[in-house]
């Protein structure tokens, strides 16, 4: 293992300048990060601990903004009660994710910073663009029944692993950013980057930045919404593929609805062709399963990922379905 | 048979002698063991499949601090014994030793070994020996082009099956496949060696001590009895922990140069090269049968994955060709060569994936034929071995699939694919099929010491891999002297204690069983004898610590052994199967590879299990749940019901894995393993596994061995992934006819 310098911050303000320095990571659970130096994936050099930072694990309605602390730990968030009942799409995004072992230690803001599950990219060897940039890409003629449909370029088509992303994708949400020069908020749309030139940049974070908190713009939406998992394991398994579907009604009819697809794409992937496809509709199994197909009409198959274009549109019909079924 | 029904003696469920020492953290498993000053290791794999060595320079990992040597091709520089491979007689997992040249013949062969003073350092040198490669195609896959099939062996001929085929009313013919599937045992591959005086001293987690013992005195050139082999617990094995890795002949070396012990734990990907693993499989199989249903045509075409260093086979004909009454029998298999590690054995090493095409056939017929799949199986049930015409030592498959049919409520099925729907929609199957294992025989040895206070000690160099051999052991020896299982420990996994066999070919309980109960009876007769004065010996018996005399007087056993000088009864026996000769059993005890059956020379001994499985399938989605399954076994006599069932249950769940789950993906362009870790490499979760109803029937066989136990460790994987296959075709009408089953195979 490469020697690497640990040191645990005492305040954001020392995290975020040491953060700055060349080969410094942040590391919040740690669930991720420690895998990846253990495959000397992470080239860090000097580990920053922020874990116990105090002030960043709150989750609080902020007016119109349900608020996330970057530090709130996957279990605990996905037993609040008001969370459970308003925004069920989202607790089931952490509880079907990882272990309860694993929830317990992860953060919220530390998700969605976890890297693909490329087994070439994990593997230390094979060629990757996304490990040393100019390699090459091994999974364009290797294994691909795990890759991305969308959001992909010649250069890597692997897809982002996690369910906590995708299910923020179905709704209005942004980063705050915190770094020396201040505070600012994105877009969640705009913090993960699809696949150009350069997949080795997965987000806009800079080095010095850290993720504070995610904001989600409150909706009643959020009552009927639901995060559909589907794996080949029954637990403790990725996504194959996953939707998670947030629904305004009127009666049976949809007034708004919000689609985003996961293990499918190279980021979380919202459905804007999904979404669509249900507004002004009255919602049964036939509508559901066209605005499934809708969200897969631009996908771009490889070799042995394209059944899930099919499994993706049912993904999509059957979270549809379960979102109207929620009061 | 004179077993008696004692405390804690044969037939009854004794808990794990070592579940609380588990439990609570106290067992050392190889890598716990401390030893003095040690140095840790860590390995550089090869990136390539194929080719050469072109540039090599360690420099930079020499540099690192503490790094006290590398070991390369270059600097190994010596020929290491003439010890050789498992499958001709040796006791190494391959013939081809890494680092005895600068050859690649596997992407993930070890190109280096580091060892430093602390594991950090040892591993950030092995990130920097720098390697350069010349490569060469290489296939990893059974199913690349341009590979030949050889034929493996001359198979199986009864009657003329090509014939018969040709010319009958019902047939089926199809192809299945399955995956190479590697080991992954929770613990490790490990290696902790220390010399000391010239001697050797290695703590591994090993199904075979004696062998590995054997063997790394050839590969270092010294005595035998210099080498010693320690391995009490064992993390999960399945057939992956026998023969000789090749890092542990590297790390013996290297703690050899170094004057100081070196411990290395191969990490989890690495395992998938620096072992073993199951070989991907094609198997042919053609039935025929009339149109009542009664076979006469069975032909199996098996083709096995195997290596370009190693030839190896594990075709499944052998048990397949024994299954059913036919009188037209033919059985071929061959070999693909492929530039892999050497495959190695898997539980049921060649029934799981030949069970897999087999039992489906036998689904395909009986839908072809309009039968109940049960009720097909049992009409051709052959009353003899249907190849040598022998007779069972025991056969209860009729009895098994009777009883299971009951327990499973296989009478509710509706016979329609697709029929049976529940109420939310989800689609419901039921299928079924049967499971074999041989009951092979090694000789072993073992030693039972009896103390005056009525304790007693079981010495035999066999283990417990996680299976309850600790307790079985225990169990026989209980038996015999009538003392209570409290009073009894077991002592083995140590090349120091009376030779005991592989564990592998499900044989432990069976026996090194027998070696105990022999010796123990041997302690039975010398304690009789010491109380005699001319009463009848045969008549006496011992119950509750004590020696119930002809006259029914009694005498208590630390009065008798109390005064015996030593103030112990001690003996030690050696077993061998009837059908062994002198020769081979001298060979076995001293380590080397010595089987008896299952085909003897009066009778052929199998075990058999009948297996029903539930899936429940999503409509939309596909996904495919095993809710339950039922397995009913014959295994000969039960010495423990308890870790009988784990073992069956275990088996069974591992078929439920291998039906769904588990395959060790290749990349093709690159011939290697893709998914070598446990994040990609699935096996059943909890949550994958519903109801497993185990039940054993109480099948008496009086042939097999001294105790009438046949084999139970392997027999419960067997033919899961087919009954489940079958199920799947009867929930939704798709022949699936490859593992793992995926939800896309039914889209
Ligand atoms: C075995 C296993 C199975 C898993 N299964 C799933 C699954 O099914 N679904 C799923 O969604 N996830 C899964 N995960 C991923 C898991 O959810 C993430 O590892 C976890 O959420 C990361 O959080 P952490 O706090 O541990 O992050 P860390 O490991 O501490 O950090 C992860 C990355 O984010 C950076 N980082 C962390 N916090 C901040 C911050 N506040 N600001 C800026 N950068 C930051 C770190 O530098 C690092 O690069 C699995 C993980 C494992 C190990
Ligand atoms: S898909 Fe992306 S992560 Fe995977 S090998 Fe290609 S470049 Fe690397």
């Amino acid at each position: 293992m490469r020697p690497f310098l640990y040191s645990r911050a005492m305040t954001l303000e020392q995290a975020m300048s040491e953060a700055a320095q060349s080969h410094a990571a942040i590391m919040a659970g740690g669930t991720t990060l420690v895998d990846l130096m253990r495959g000397d994936l992470a080239g860090a050099e000097h580990v920053i601990d922020i874990g116990h930072l105090p002030g960043l694990a709150k989750v609080e309605l902020d007016g119109p903004v349900l608020r996330f602390g970057a530090l709130a730990r996957m279990a605990d968030v996905a037993e609040l009660p008001f969370l459970k009942q308003n925004y069920p799409a989202l607790v089931e995004s952490l509880q079907l994710a990882a272990s309860q072992q694993i929830r317990n230690a992860a953060t919220l803001g530390g998700n969605l910073l976890q890297r693909t599950r490329c087994v070439y990219f994990r593997d230390g060897v094979s060629d990757c663009n996304k490990r040393v940039p100019g390699s090459g890409c091994a999974a364009l003629d290797g294994e691909d029944r795990e890759m991305a449909l969308f959001g992909t370029s010649d250069r890597c088509v692997a897809t982002y692993p996690g369910d906590w992303g995708t299910a923020l994708a179905a709704f209005d949400t942004s980063v705050e950013i915190s770094s020396a020069s201040g505070t600012k908020t994105v877009k969640f749309a705009d913090f993960h980057v699809a696949y150009g030139d350069d997949p080795a940049r997965e987000s806009i974070l800079q080095p010095g930045e850290i993720v504070t908190a995610i904001l989600v713009q409150a909706t009643p939406a959020g009552r009927h919404s639901t995060y559909v998992k589907v794996r080949d394991r029954q637990s403790y398994a990725y996504a194959v593929t996953s939707a998670a579907v947030a629904l305004e009604l009127d009666g049976d009819r949809v007034t708004a609805a919000r689609v985003s697809v996961g293990g499918v794409a190279s980021k979380p992937w919202r459905a804007p062709a999904a979404e669509a496809a249900l507004v002004g509709k009255v919602l049964n199994e036939a509508v559901a399963l066209d605005a499934g197909k809708a969200a897969f009409a631009d996908a771009r198959p490889l070799r042995h990922n394209g059944f899930k274009i099919d499994l993706g549109a049912r993904t999509v019909a059957r979270a549809a379905m379960v979102a109207k079924g929620k009061h | 048979m004179d077993i008696n029904m004692g405390n804690g003696g044969i037939g009854e469920p004794v808990v794990r002698r070592d579940a609380m020492a588990k439990a609570l953290g106290l067992a050392q498993y190889a890598a716990d063991f401390p030893h003095e000053n040690t140095a840790y290791a860590a390995l550089t794999l090869s990136k390539v499949a194929r080719g050469r060595i072109s540039r090599l320079d360690t420099a930079a990992a020499e540099a690192v601090a503490g790094v006290r040597l590398v070991l390369t091709h270059r600097s190994l520089n010596e020929s290491l014994g003439d010890e050789t491979f498992v499958m001709k007689g040796g006791h190494m997992q391959s013939s081809f030793l890494p680092l005895s040249s600068d050859e690649i013949h596997y992407a993930g062969q070890i190109v280096s070994l580091t060892i430093a003073d602390t594991q950090e350092a040892a591993e950030e040198a092995a990130r920097l020996v720098a390697i350069d490669y010349t490569t060469e195609p290489a296939s990893a896959s059974i199913d690349d082009a341009g590979l030949t099939e050889e034929p493996a062996d001359s198979g199986i001929d009864v009657g003329d099956a090509e014939a018969a085929f040709a010319a009958a009313e019902v047939k089926v013919d199809a192809t299945y496949l399955t995956p190479a599937q590697h080991h992954n045992p929770i613990e490790l591959y490990a290696a902790a060696a220390a010399w000391r005086d010239g001697k050797l001293l290695i703590n591994l987690p090993s199904q075979w001590v004696m062998g590995t013992r054997a063997g790394l005195a050839k590969v270092f050139g010294i005595p035998v009895e210099d080498v010693q082999v320690e391995s009490p617990y064992v993390g999960g094995a399945f057939g992956a922990k026998a023969s000789i890795l090749p890092h542990v002949v590297l790390v013996a070396m290297a703690a050899r140069r170094l004057g100081r012990p070196v411990k290395l734990v191969v990490p989890r990907e690495a395992g998938f090269t620096v072992g073993s693993f199951r070989p991907a499989a094609r198997s042919r199989v053609r039935l025929a049968a009339t149109r009542e249903g009664k076979l006469t045509a069975v032909m199996h075409d098996e083709v096995g994955q195997s290596a370009v260093i190693d030839h190896v086979a594990f075709p499944g004909m052998e048990a397949t060709s024994k299954m059913y009454a036919s009188p037209n029998i033919r059985m071929r298999s061959a070999t693909v060569a492929t530039d892999v590690n050497t495959p190695g054995f898997m539980r049921a090493p060649a029934e799981a994936p030949s069970f897999f095409g087999f039992e489906s056939a036998m689904d395909e017929l009986a839908v072809s034929l309009g039968i109940d799949p049960v009720e097909l199986r049992i009409m051709n049930e052959p009353a003899r071995d249907p190849v040598s015409g022998l007779p069972w030592s025991s056969r209860s498959l009729v009895e098994c699939y009777r009883r299971g049919a009951a327990l499973f409520g296989w009478s509710a099925r509706n016979a329609k694919p697709g029929s049976m729907v529940a109420a939310d929609g989800t689609l419901i199957g039921y299928g079924c099929a049967t499971a074999t294992y041989p009951s092979a025989m090694a000789p072993s040895s073992a030693r039972v010491r009896l103390a005056a206070d009525g304790s007693c000690v079981v010495y035999c160099a066999a283990h417990d891999v996680g299976t309850g051999a600790y307790t079985v052991l225990g169990q026989v020896a209980a038996d015999v002297l009538g003392v209570p299982d409290e009073l009894v420990t077991v002592e083995m996994g140590h090349s120091r204690h009376p030779s005991g066999p592989v564990s592998g070919g499900s044989i432990t309980t069976g026996s090194a069983g027998s070696a105990v109960h022999m010796a123990a009876r041997a302690v039975r007769e010398r304690l009789f004898a010491t109380v005699a004065g001319g009463q009848d010996r045969t008549k006496m018996t011992l119950a509750d610590r004590h020696v119930v005399l002809p006259d029914g007087s009694r005498r208590a056993i630390s009065d008798i052994i109390g005064g015996l000088p030593g103030g112990v009864i001690e003996e030690q026996a050696d077993w061998k199967p009837t059908d062994m000769d002198d020769k081979t059993m001298r060979q076995g005890l001293a380590g080397g590879m010595a089987f008896a059956g299952p085909v003897g020379e009066t009778h052929v001994s199998f075990s058999f299990g009948a297996q029903f499985a539930e899936v429940r399938i999503d409509p939309l989605l596909r996904t495919i749940r095993v809710a339950r399954m039922v397995g009913v076994f014959a295994c000969g006599r039960i010495i423990n019901p308890r870790t009988a069932r784990s073992n069956l249950m275990g088996g069974m769940i591992w078929g439920a894995s291998s039906a769904l789950l588990e395959q060790s993906q290749v990349d093709r362009a690159r011939g290697r393993f893709a998914n070598t870790d446990l994040a990609s490499y699935h096996f059943a979760a909890n949550a994958d596994i519903g109801e497993v109803v185990v039940e054993m029937l109480d099948e008496h066989d009086s042939v097999v061995n001294a105790i009438g136990a046949k084999a139970v460790g392997e027999v419960g994987i067997v033919g899961v992934p087919a009954a489940i296959a079958n199920a799947v075709y009867h929930a939704t009408g798709v022949r699936v006819r490859k593992t793992p089953i995926l939800m896309e195979d039914l889209l």
